[in-house]
């Protein structure tokens, strides 16, 4: 059965670019959120293998929307996506429990070479 | 790519890449216009360039390059000017530390300073290890190398350590969890791990980080020392002709074939048969022997190489003028023999264009090979040793009783430079005469199971003969009988094995001497110095005649047994500890051949007395 993910970011392209690397690479996108709210809300309802996370968002942060999750479902993988520059915030949410990180830009065996090995662990 | 698997290998042929840098260096220098000599050093330079850059040792990489660079500007020129080579050695020498640094598993040195063409006019330092405090403690030491092009080290360091976390418990962790999350940026990260997870399963579980340029697993040694030797030891690669391996092949075969005809002879009870059989496989066997050493055998070349180098920056630092050569450079010798000789023969040569050599003069190194020996010798055409200032020097040293210098040849009394403690040099020199002497090279030599021998001629030279066996492992050794023991000696200390009567057995004050030859030859129980009980009265005395503290002696054994080929192995923990024992041997019958080494017993009886 395909690997079912949940993909979190409020940039459009951002989220549509990350699809086609998953689709592409035999996975399920199950769910799409465009802030934190929303990803904790769609993430009850799929529980998904893992979600990836943009730290910077609207409403509800990455940081804080992970640590929601987190609170609920402690077996949830997440992780995060940030761009260069925002090291401390990508350590401060693997101390809290992100499983690792990408960093934007990225390409696409870098997204699933993560990915992978978070779900394999 | 795991790339702890190609290290090794990347040290050796970057090594041997570097050693021939050097040398090349020292022939352009000689011909600046040499362009044969540009052409390669340029091809070196790019060889190691290549294979640093595909291990990712970045500093390796841009070093190489840089002289990559410069020898492409000295190929248009034609020609290297003096300042040119200065600055290709520094970089040589360089290289040389760094490879050092990947060796002991270092991160590499920075390179900015020459890369920005500053000139490095000191040795450089080894730069201090990172973690070298943290070596000695409990647990598994695992050590993580990032990969330069990772974007975000921080973070990464700290999802590793996470993960770490996952094998057991993190007892200590550089950089800490604290110093990343405080912005500490580095690209190692050293865990000490209490864990179940061997080395593999944690290697296994970190492979899927593509991140990672490397995953080592330190070793803690408490002796520094130590650790340097057993890393240099287990460094060590070989290459071996794939002639040499088909050839093992074919042995191989034949041994089968052997086996199942030794097989059928014994099930048949056929006798000549089995006598055929094992004929051949003596046959076999010997030059499997044969072979197995060929593995182990390189030129002298692998060591005198390095010697031109050191010459040159000899007559530049004392103005003097030396042509230096090598003869008999492919002669092959045991690696083993060969890593021990690298030191002595360099402080040989530096003696000899320290002391020997007045202002201008030739060294010479000459290497032949005698039977089942090596010769090396080294010689000068310097001012030469004058045995009556030694005579003087060892009598003050109380080496030599003033009427033990009287009746002694010039030639033994040459031999006494090498004891410990004696120096002829009048004034310490920034080359030599720092406390290690002629007595550490003899030392040395004597160890191998070799012999170091001095001539000299007052105004025309010395020279310096090294015998050495050509493998240590198996040697050829005297067995001979003492108080019921079967003991050996190797037969390079063996000058000559004589049988006298008692009655040429002579006093001189409270030792027991012979003439032999004209010379007074004191003598030793073997008995005694094992301190065993007297022997019962002979009739004949049999001597074997060797060298002790650079003397000729006579050791009085029971009986001379005969002369054979062992393979010798160091005796296990504790009895490695046991003076004058330099290993043991399994004889066809089975019984062991403990191999005796007189210097070190009488040492120990020596100190003893003291």
């Amino acid at each position: 059965m395909a690997k079912q993910v949940m993909i979190v970011d409020d940039a459009l392209f951002m989220r549509s670019m990350l699809r086609d690397i998953f689709e592409a690479a035999g996975w399920q996108v199950v769910a799409e959120a465009e802030n934190g709210q929303q990803a904790v809300e769609l993430f009850a309802q799929h529980q998904p293998d893992l979600v990836t996370m943009d730290i910077v968002m609207p409403e509800m942060s990455g940081l804080d929307a992970m640590q929601k999750i987190l609170s609920d479902y402690p077996e949830a993988k997440v992780v995060m996506c940030s761009a260069l520059g925002q090291e401390s915030m990508v350590m401060e949410a693997i101390k809290a429990g992100a499983k690792d990180f990408i960093v934007k830009p990225f390409q696409d065996e870098q997204v699933i070479d993560v990915v992978d090995r978070v779900c394999a662990a | 790519m795991d790339i702890e698997k190609y290290r090794k290998m990347f040290l050796s042929e970057a090594g041997e890449h570097l050693e021939k840098m050097a040398e090349q260096l020292v022939a352009v220098e000689a011909d600046p216009q040499n362009s044969d000599g540009i052409d390669a050093l340029f091809r070196e330079a790019h060889s190691i360039k290549g294979m640093a850059a595909t291990m990712g040792y970045d500093a390796t990489a841009r070093v190489s390059h840089r002289l990559e660079d410069e020898l492409q500007n000295c190929r248009e020129q034609g020609e290297v000017d003096s300042e040119m080579i200065d600055r290709l050695l520094t970089g040589v020498d360089l290289l040389e530390s760094l490879l050092e640094d990947i060796s002991e598993g270092r991160a590499e040195r920075s390179v900015d300073d020459f890369i920005n063409g500053v000139m490095l006019v000191e040795e450089l330092e080894p730069i201090p290890e990172e973690d070298s405090c943290d070596l000695a403690g409990e647990g598994v030491l695992v050590r993580l190398r990032l990969a330069d092009s990772v974007a975000a080290p921080g973070p990464r360091l700290l999802v590793l350590l996470t993960r770490m976390a996952e094998f057991g418990t993190v007892l200590e962790a550089k950089p800490s969890e604290e110093q990343l999350l405080q912005g500490e940026i580095s690209r190692i990260l050293l865990v000490r791990l209490a864990t179940e997870a061997s080395q593999e399963e944690i290697r296994q579980r970190l492979q899927c980080y593509r991140e990672l340029n490397a995953i080592e697993f330190p070793v803690a040694v408490l002796e520094k020392d130590q650790q340097r030797k057993v890393s240099r030891k287990s460094g060590t690669t070989v290459r071996v002709d794939t002639d040499l391996l088909d050839r093992f092949i074919n042995l191989t075969g034949e041994l089968l074939t052997n086996r199942y005809q030794l097989q059928s002879a014994a099930g048949e009870r056929n006798w000549r048969e089995m006598n055929e059989g094992l004929s051949q496989l003596a046959r076999l066997v010997k030059n499997l022997h044969h072979q197995v050493l060929q593995v182990r055998m390189m030129p002298l070349e692998s060591i005198t190489g390095r010697l031109p180098r050191a010459v040159r920056d000899l007559c530049r630092s004392s103005g003097k003028e030396v042509e230096f050569s090598v003869e008999g450079a492919s002669i092959e010798l045991d690696r083993a023999i060969l890593e021990e000789l690298a030191d002595p023969l360099t402080h040989m040569i530096r003696n000899a264009i320290d002391h020997g050599i007045e202002q201008t003069g030739s060294v010479q190194i000459k290497s032949w090979r005698e039977r089942d020996q090596v010769l090396i010798q080294v010689a000068d055409d310097g001012r030469g040793i004058d045995p009556e200032k030694v005579r003087k020097r060892a009598i003050e040293r109380n080496l030599i009783s003033p009427a033990q210098a009287q009746v002694m040849r010039d030639y033994d009394v040459l031999q006494l430079i090498c004891q410990p403690g004696f120096s002829t040099a009048e004034q310490v020199t920034e080359t030599s005469g720092r406390g290690v002497g002629m007595d550490v090279v003899k030392t040395s030599v004597e160890k191998l199971g070799g012999v170091l021998l001095i001539d000299s001629t007052p105004g025309e030279g010395t020279r310096i003969s090294l015998k050495l066996p050509l493998s240590v492992a198996i040697i050829r050794v005297l067995m001979i009988e003492c108080a019921g023991c079967l003991l050996g000696i190797p037969i390079t200390r063996v000058l000559q094995t004589v049988e006298i009567s008692p009655k040429e057995v002579q006093t001189s004050g409270k030792q027991l001497v012979i003439s032999l030859h004209g010379e007074l030859l004191p003598l030793l129980s073997l008995r005694k110095i094992l301190r065993q009980p007297k022997g019962p009265a002979s009739n004949l005395l049999s001597l074997v005649v060797t060298e002790v503290f650079g003397r000729k002696v006579g050791l009085v054994i029971d009986r001379l047994v005969g002369q054979q080929e062992v393979f010798v192995q160091p005796l296990p923990s504790p009895f490695d500890r046991l003076r004058g024992n330099s290993g043991g041997a399994i004889l066809g019958d089975g019984r062991i051949l403990f191999l005796i080494d007189l210097q070190s017993m009488l040492e120990k009886r020596r100190t003893k007395g003291s």
